[in-house]
């Protein structure tokens, strides 16, 4: 987004040009933009909580996203990011529950580490068998979330309230104060996005998504790119999971939570621009689109509209933005 | 990743010849997975071996069997289809809806239903090439959606399917030896088979899937085939979801969720690529009913719910990586 300042000062041809590669980035967070200000005219008054509902509740699906675009820039897919927020979600509120902060901390951390290790196995299991993507981490989300069930049975547990504040701004999850989470996911996505285009490992991801066998030409190690796709992707995964946890003060292990967050998480990349052939998009993108997402239930809700109604023009919405993208597409095509 | 050595012949042992063979035959690997599996639930359960075990094995391959014949089609194109488990269930919900209109205009508009539906789906990846995977991932939730605001006004009413249904859904004939929705499933299987094998859309379907810029150039109008592939996607379904409702015999809105990624997974071990261009019907036959002995399996070893997930995965994953293994040699 700060590139938006520098880029005025360019040429004609240069603005152009940035704007055909970030225009859909653009293009979602001016939608955010609006949909923010309809929202605010929508409700009596707009203030810190309104705001902090919002952006505490699109976290994990935030997370989620970002750990997506990684794995898909890289030509891949994970449908088991959703298994590993349930499965992190239930550790951390299963082992926080009455802990003090710092051990909180210390837990969340070796989370993450263990989350980013187990799904670059996957990553690895995927080089070494050969089966697409999509079918190993079908099992994947089976396999994780029947690990969550096991470790916990029924919803439970707890988190420290410091911990909470720190992805809410609240000790009980709900709060006026929207800045650490709104610092949290800029901070992450800022993070993730630098280091895919501006280091070596980073555009590696980049070169194996759009064509494996250049890359693989130009010197990339492919298998070690798609191992670190998968294992930044079971990271950002694993804060998904902790965010749940601050958000809702305690652990559930429910495969049908796993698998709609898995399903939103593909329609926020692909609604942020993320191609899902691979090697085009930002996680730029991909945070503003989750956020979009999410948005859209408060605004449908304060315009009275009943929730289920609210599920489909989601669903329309998605399905136009796409389509018009669609349609540009071809047309770009038929021109050139 | 794409690395292929040059094509050597392999040093001529009796290993590679059996291997060699296995990959020219993956349903043989299938079959033989198959009857392993059944014998060693046979082993847990010697009640198993029986007509009525192996009728109860049946019974739950159906459905997935039935909604894996609709992934199978629009995977061969190079589409899935996420909303396959909310077209079943919205279509098993009208059914019983419409219970009392007779089973034959309830049966008839809850496959209007999947018509419906799947060229919607079709329409959205066919004309305005919207991805697939996303395409249905939002018909799903508009479905959803949709039929939850509907139970509570005008399809408020009946959520129990009708005799008729529950008779093919869950009866069966010839002294309660053959179930009824098995003989369903044979014709389906019958006509799809047959589709994919002998006719010219069936190859129109492989094509598109295999190369689409090809089949457009070598006339085929990607746009038509892809619409009546979803169309033919969405009717399958809706009959998968019919006799799911049949055979519980009441109909709720989360009746088939259990049914979506179970009828990716048959797809998958059936051999069917993800990709496009490859698979075929028998191989999915196999990976329901693979999935239908292990879902039974799970049941009688009284695993809880979490150990039931862990095997299920693992066995897809080991199944698929099997599958791979096996048929890269060719």
């Amino acid at each position: 987004m700060t590139a938006i300042s520098s880029s005025e000062a360019l040429g004609g041809s240069q603005l152009r040009d940035w704007l055909r590669h970030h225009g859909w980035t653009l293009g979602v967070w001016l939608l955010l933009g609006a949909l923010v200000v309809w929202y605010s005219t929508l409700v009596p008054s707009f203030g810190g909580f309104e705001l902090s509902l919002i952006v505490n509740n699109s976290l994990p699906i935030a997370f989620l996203a970002l750990g997506q675009a990684v794995i898909v820039i890289a030509g891949g897919i994970d449908l088991g990011v959703g298994s590993m927020m349930v499965l992190t979600n239930v550790v951390a509120a299963k082992y926080m529950e009455g802990e003090s902060f710092a051990v909180a901390i210390l837990i969340a951390v070796v989370l993450i580490a263990a989350a980013a290790i187990l799904n670059g196995i996957v990553g690895w299991i995927i080089n070494v068998s050969k089966v697409p993507d999509i079918v190993i981490t079908l099992a994947t989300l089976f396999i994780f979330a029947g690990f969550a069930l096991a470790i916990l049975p029924s919803p439970g547990g707890g988190a420290p309230g410091r911990f909470r504040w720190l992805f809410t701004g609240s000790e009980s999850g709900i709060g006026r104060n929207a800045w650490p989470a709104i610092i949290m996911l800029a901070l992450a996505t800022q993070v993730v996005g630098l280091w895919l285009v501006k280091t070596r490992n980073g555009l590696s991801l980049y070169a194996l998504g759009s064509d494996p066998t250049a890359a693989y030409l130009s010197g990339v190690r492919n298998s070690k790119a798609k191992i670190l796709s998968y294992a930044i992707g079971g990271g950002l995964a694993a804060m998904a999971g902790l965010a749940t946890t601050a958000l809702t003060g305690s652990g559930s292990p429910r495969l049908s939570i796993a698998s709609t967050a898995t399903l939103n998480s593909v329609a926020a990349i692909v609604l942020g621009g993320i191609a899902l052939t691979g090697g085009i998009g930002s996680v730029v993108g991909a945070s503003g689109a989750a956020i979009v997402l999410f948005i859209l239930n408060p605004i449908l809700t304060a315009r009275g509209v009943d929730p289920n109604s609210a599920r489909v023009i989601q669903g329309l919405l998605i399905i136009f933005v796409l389509m018009i993208a669609g349609v540009l597409e071809q047309r770009r095509q038929r021109r050139s | 990743m794409t690395t292929t050595s040059p094509t050597v012949s392999p040093p001529s042992t009796r290993g590679a010849d059996i291997g060699a063979f296995f990959a020219r035959h993956p349903l043989i690997v299938l079959s033989t997975v198959l009857v392993i599996l059944i014998l060693v639930t046979g082993a847990i359960e010697p009640n198993y071996l029986s007509v009525s075990g192996l009728r109860g094995t049946a019974l739950i391959a159906v459905p997935v069997g039935i909604i894996a014949a609709s992934q199978t089609v629009l995977m061969i194109t190079g589409g899935i289809d996420l909303s396959a488990s909310m077209i079943a269930t919205a279509a098993a919900y009208i059914t019983a809806a419409q219970a009392e209109n007779g089973a034959f205009v309830a049966i008839g508009l809850g496959i209007l239903v999947g018509i419906g539906a799947g060229a919607a789906n079709g329409i959205g990846v066919g004309v305005f090439r919207v991805n697939p995977l996303i395409m249905t991932i939002a018909m799903s939730g508009i479905i959803f959606g949709l039929f939850s605001s509907w139970a509570q006004g005008w399809l408020a009413g009946s959520t129990v399917v009708g005799e008729f249904v529950r008779t093919i859904g869950g009866k069966s004939f010839l002294d309660g030896n053959i179930p009824y929705a098995v003989v369903i499933w044979a014709v389906l299987t019958a006509m799809i088979v047959g589709m994919l094998r002998y006719t010219g859309f069936g190859r129109m379907l492989y094509a598109q899937g295999d190369n689409a810029v090809a089949a457009r150039l070598a006339g085929t109008r990607s746009w038509q085939v892809l619409l009546i592939a979803y169309i033919l996607a969405g009717v399958l379904s809706a009959i998968g979801g019919i006799l799911l409702a049949g055979r519980l015999g009441a109909v709720d809105l989360r009746l088939a969720d259990g049914l979506l990624l179970p009828s990716v997974a048959a797809a998958v071990i059936g051999g069917t690529s993800i990709f496009g261009g490859v698979g075929s019907y028998s191989g999915t036959i196999f990976g329901a009913l693979i999935l239908g002995v292990l879902s039974s399996m799970l049941t009688f070893l009284d695993a809880g719910q979490a150990a039931q997930q862990i095997l299920f995965g693992s066995i897809v994953l080991g199944l698929a990586w099997l599958y791979s293994s096996i048929t890269r040699r060719t």
